[in-house]
């Protein structure tokens, strides 16, 4: 008991004589030599898939890598993503870490936060045969830093049975749609559920698909990079169409999360709900195949038509004490059986990134969902993914912000402008 | 209780080394697990880091930015009303409830039993109750719809206007017991007699309590003062569980600002600017409870 | 309650008919009943919660009248939710967590309270100063020095600073405690030869233990109850004591309201243990060390 604060003082007298502006820089890399020797053998996988059935199906996969002994370590998404740089920063980062591809991996990239893992996306490798946009979207200054295993698709989904309750039809323009909104209302029924409460970032969803539509895939990455403005008059052209769909959306989505969000769509108390192609692992299991969903309606038939194609997969920390292990234990995660094994078990309907998985036998739905990404002429991944976590953050407040006030459009803009070039400035 | 030990001085006599040691081990953990992270805070507050490498110094500029960051003021004015209405309500909520519990009765250790059992819930469980109740189709809004007030129906936890205030409430559910446990503890310790001697002499109520009860209440006040700041500076997890400081900020705290700063944008320096303010304001209720404490050690 | 018949028997006022004090009785529970139902009715509603299938509240929302009695919400937070290692784990925290304080925190209030250590006021007052700090300005540097010391994402580490930033608070308590020991008590010893660690040991200590078993209540639920050091210096699921693993259970198990009912009802009953067991030191030893 004694000899705790015994050698804290030690730590203590030496920090103390050095400089403070050291001193910090020390603690933070004075760790490594330390630590290092206890944790080297066993692999630390960080997960974020927190929904129970992902959840299962991921420790099932883990529990299939015998190479290296694995602890999967779940925490829940919201806090995952609250404290995901804090995991890469520390002095002994996880192993492996579940996450996204795009700009927001690319993100941590630069940071110096990723290992780089090139060397299973040639020769043999278990990357090797992924798609060159797979590969594109995985790396950041020539290396590759991901490994995707999965996409999915975004679409507006919806229950068969009660389209037909309600006497619609899917509509293909956005004129049909608002019209289809009208009709669903009429009835007494929320026409669109969105769950923005805890889970703010779903109301980007809509944001991305009205700039795809309005002013292309194009224009949409360049203005995440910071190459347009967001109270730009592009901007406010979405903005104008988003404003149409406010009166439709079920205002109790406000409080909900997504996954609440899911509820009254299949309660048929709100008719459709753009949502990413998880959403078929939140509906009750006698459910799944009345639901269905239809393509982002068209607003401007000349703009090319770009689809939302998230892609996850996991990255290693740089600062792996077992970075060879952690390659191995990527290599076996991006294989073609643990992806099928996983995505079958998950009760999600995502795809696989590798080429040799068989995806005839993947549901009707599924197929559908890689028609529609096959139809398209540009992908995007999410706004989080195609910028990064802390220029979602900016998202999240302007979009639920405008949600509540939508008269206030103009002003909202400009404050989102103004984060958002804090962020990118930093 | 009243017992007073009027010490004498001691007289001078050496301390032996092995108090020296008992004295010096509990003050080197707390020397090096609060005063040196606190003074290495200052100290980052001054800089601009993000856990890589060195920090560099920018002087003042973090706190300059702060002052021109409206989430900040935002937090900053959240806090307040925070402060206010957590301490204010508790201690106001406890102390009636102690005065109207205080008499033995029919039926009042069920009601104090019902009231303060809340306080031994952690803010994170407490926070998970008020969100079932906050609910749009939860208890709240069904009894307002039950009893005809449909137009008082509310998103609280969605509402920018509500929001904060659906948190204080939930809050001081949980405080009001303990407050209040506090007080009737220090009622105990009153003396009945002169309550009821000045009510023969026919003073009111109200007359009673202020000249009578509460000049009896200081020692207790001064824990409650106590509990209260360190409960009311604490406060992080009961909006981390409802609702991480949203919609858009509207019921962010200095603290899950700073937590967001630091944990999630590793805007260390920036982050821990926020601390020291936050240590600022705890400053003045320091020095107070401080100052209370001396003259009670003097007394 | 225990706590009413220590009050001496109220002496009736002479000016108040029997009547007027009825109709006196019938307005204090016409206020303190309904008050008293509305303070209770969130957690007979979370309970109630608790014990309701997924599918009855899935079909008819968690207000409704229940129609469905389970287990499943427990069964799932025990089981996959894993609230039973987390409160295995939040015992390992608050149990060394809470000794170690008090012992530590006796060392320093003897020290302080029965020598005549130079300063000793101000050492006093800077130690209660420290734990009035907000721990935000601690989050930083003490996941930094947890690192540091190569503790960081261990219990070790959670231990230890639940210890360092309760210290001041305890001393302080037992210090005014310890003060109010007559001397002669001690002097007797001494005289018969006993050093300061017996005396300690064998005099301070035992005298003490009704304001040690109050501080002991009083930090359990506070260490028990933490959230905001949890989160900070640990990362692994299989580590999280009760808070944070019923806020990732949470995040986990979104619409599930009945797991979540339960998963919060399994981490209030400790703390309520703890309350209602030593409810009297509770509130009397706190009282003790603190007024004079």
């Amino acid at each position: 008991m004694i000899s705790a604060p015994l050698s804290r003082r030690g730590f203590l007298a030496g920090l103390g004589g050095v400089g403070a502006a050291s001193l910090l820089g020390a603690c933070a890399t004075g760790s490594d030599d330390s630590s290092g020797s206890a944790a080297s053998t066993t692999l630390t996988l960080q997960s974020s898939l927190s929904d129970p059935d992902p959840k299962a199906a991921l420790t099932k996969v883990v529990e299939g890598y015998t190479k290296n002994k694995t602890t999967l370590n779940t925490i829940a998404i919201e806090t995952f993503r609250a404290q995901l740089p804090t995991y890469l920063n520390s002095g002994n980062p996880p192993d492996v870490l579940t996450w996204y591809a795009g700009s927001v991996a690319r993100d941590y990239a630069s940071k110096g936060f990723l290992l780089d893992v090139s060397d299973l996306w040639t020769g043999s490798g278990p990357c090797a045969n992924f798609s060159p946009a797979l590969k594109e979207l995985s790396t950041a200054e020539g290396k590759q830093i991901f490994i995707p295993t999965n996409y999915y698709w975004w679409g507006v989904f919806y229950r068969k049975s009660a389209f037909q309750e309600w006497g619609v039809q899917v509509p293909t323009t956005w004129d049909e749609f608002i019209a289809v909104c009208k009709t669903i209302k009429s009835k007494g029924v929320a026409p669109l559920s969105m769950g923005t409460g805890s889970t703010p970032w779903v109301a980007s969803g809509w944001f991305d698909y009205l700039n795809l539509r309005v002013n292309g895939a194009e224009f949409h990455r360049e203005l995440l990079a910071g190459k347009h403005s967001f109270d730009s008059a592009e901007v406010k052209t979405v903005m104008d169409h988003y404003r149409q769909l406010v009166e439709y959306i079920d205002p109790k989505g406000r409080s909900y999360s997504w996954q609440d969000a899911v509820t009254p769509l299949a309660s048929k108390k709100a008719g459709m709900y753009l949502i990413g192609a998880f959403i078929s692992s939140a509906v009750p299991q006698d459910q799944v195949d009345d639901l269905d969903f239809f393509r982002v309606p068209i607003i401007d038939p000349s703009v090319p038509l770009a689809e939302e194609a998230p892609t996850d997969g996991y990255f290693a920390s740089a600062k792996s004490r077992n970075a060879a292990g952690a390659k191995d234990l990527l290599a076996y995660l991006a294989s073609a059986p643990a992806q099928q094994q996983f995505i079958e078990l998950a009760k999600s309907s995502n795809l696989p990134t590798s080429p040799t998985v068989d995806t005839s036998k993947f549901s009707p739905l599924v197929q559908k969902g890689i028609e529609l990404l096959n139809d398209s002429k540009a992908i995007t991944q999410f706004f989080n993914r195609d910028s990064s976590d802390e220029l979602q953050t900016t998202a999240d407040t302007a979009l639920t912000k405008f949600l509540d006030r939508p008269g206030d459009v103009n002003k909202i803009l400009t404050e989102w402008q103004a984060s958002a070039k804090k962020v990118l400035g930093s | 209780m009243t017992t007073v030990a009027l010490e004498k001085p001691r007289r001078k006599r050496k301390v032996p080394p092995v108090v020296w040691a008992f004295l010096a081990v509990p003050a080197l953990v707390e020397l090096g697990m609060v005063f040196w992270p606190a003074l290495n805070s200052f100290y980052l507050s001054f800089t601009e880091w993000n856990g890589l490498g060195a920090a560099q110094p920018v002087g003042l500029e973090n706190f300059r930015n702060l002052a021109s960051d409206e989430t900040f003021r935002g937090a900053f004015q959240n806090n307040v009303i925070w402060a206010v209405g957590f301490g204010g309500l508790s201690v106001l909520g406890g102390l009636a409830l102690a005065l109207a519990l205080n008499r033995p009765r029919r039926g009042v250790g069920l009601y104090r039993s019902a009231i303060y059992l809340p306080m031994v819930f952690s803010l994170a469980v407490t926070g998970l109750f008020w969100r079932v109740q906050y609910q749009p189709d939860g208890t709240i809004n069904t009894f307002l719809g039950a009893i005809g007030l449909e137009s008082l129906e509310k998103q609280w936890l969605a509402d920018p206007d509500t929001a904060l205030y659906a948190v204080l409430v939930a809050a001081v559910w949980r405080q009001v017991g303990y407050v209040m446990v506090l007080y009737l503890a220090g009622l105990k310790s009153t003396d009945p007699l002169l309550d009821d001697a000045s009510a023969v002499d026919g003073a009111s109520a109200w007359q009673r309590f202020r000249f009578v009860t509460w000049p009896q209440l200081r020692g207790v006040n001064t824990v409650v003062f106590a509990v209260t700041v360190i409960d009311s500076l604490r406060t992080f997890d009961i909006v981390w569980a409802m609702t991480q400081g949203g919609p858009y900020h509207s019921s962010e705290l200095l603290s899950t600002y700073m937590f967001q700063q630091g944990f999630t944008f590793l805007n260390l320096g920036y982050a821990s600017a926020i601390a020291v303010v936050i240590f600022a304001l705890a400053l003045i209720f320091i020095i107070t409870y401080l100052v209370r404490a001396t003259k009670e050690e003097a007394a | 309650m225990s706590t009413a018949t220590l009050t001496p028997p109220a002496v009736d006022t002479a000016d108040e008919a029997p009547v007027n004090r009825r109709k006196r009785g019938w307005g204090f529970h016409a206020v303190m009943a309904p008050l008293t139902l509305i303070w209770v009715a969130p957690m007979v509603f979370v309970f109630v919660l608790a014990f309701r299938s997924f599918d009855d509240i899935a079909a008819r929302g968690t207000a409704a009248w229940p129609t469905s009695f389970s287990f499943d919400g427990f069964s799932e937070a025990m089981g996959r939710g894993a609230m039973g290692r987390a409160l295995w784990t939040s015992i390992q925290v608050t149990v060394p967590a809470v000794l170690l304080s008090l012992l530590l925190a006796s060392w320093a209030a003897y020290a302080l309270s029965r020598f005549n250590i130079p300063g000793r006021r101000l050492i006093l007052l800077t130690m209660l100063a420290g734990n009035l700090l907000p721990p935000q300005i601690l989050l930083i540097p003490v996941s930094r020095v947890m690192e540091s010391l190569g503790i960081y994402d261990t219990l070790v580490a959670l231990v230890i600073i639940h210890v360092g930033f309760g210290l001041g608070f305890y001393t302080f308590v037992l210090h005014g405690f310890m003060r109010s020991i007559p001397a002669e008590l001690t002097e007797a010893a001494r005289i018969d030869g006993a050093g300061p660690v017996q005396i300690y040991a064998r005099i301070i200590m035992p005298l003490c233990r009704p304001s040690l078993a109050a501080l002991g209540a009083l930090a359990t639920t506070w260490i028990f109850n933490d959230l905001i050091w949890a989160i900070t210096v640990l990362r692994t699921e299989a580590k999280l004591p009760v808070t944070a693993a019923l806020l990732n259970l949470q995040g986990g198990y979104v619409s599930n309201w009945n797991v979540v009912a339960a998963a919060s009802v399994i981490a209030a009953v400790p703390t309520a243990i703890v309350f209602f067991a030593f409810q009297r030191h509770f509130v009397s030893g706190l009282l003790m060390g603190s007024t004079k």
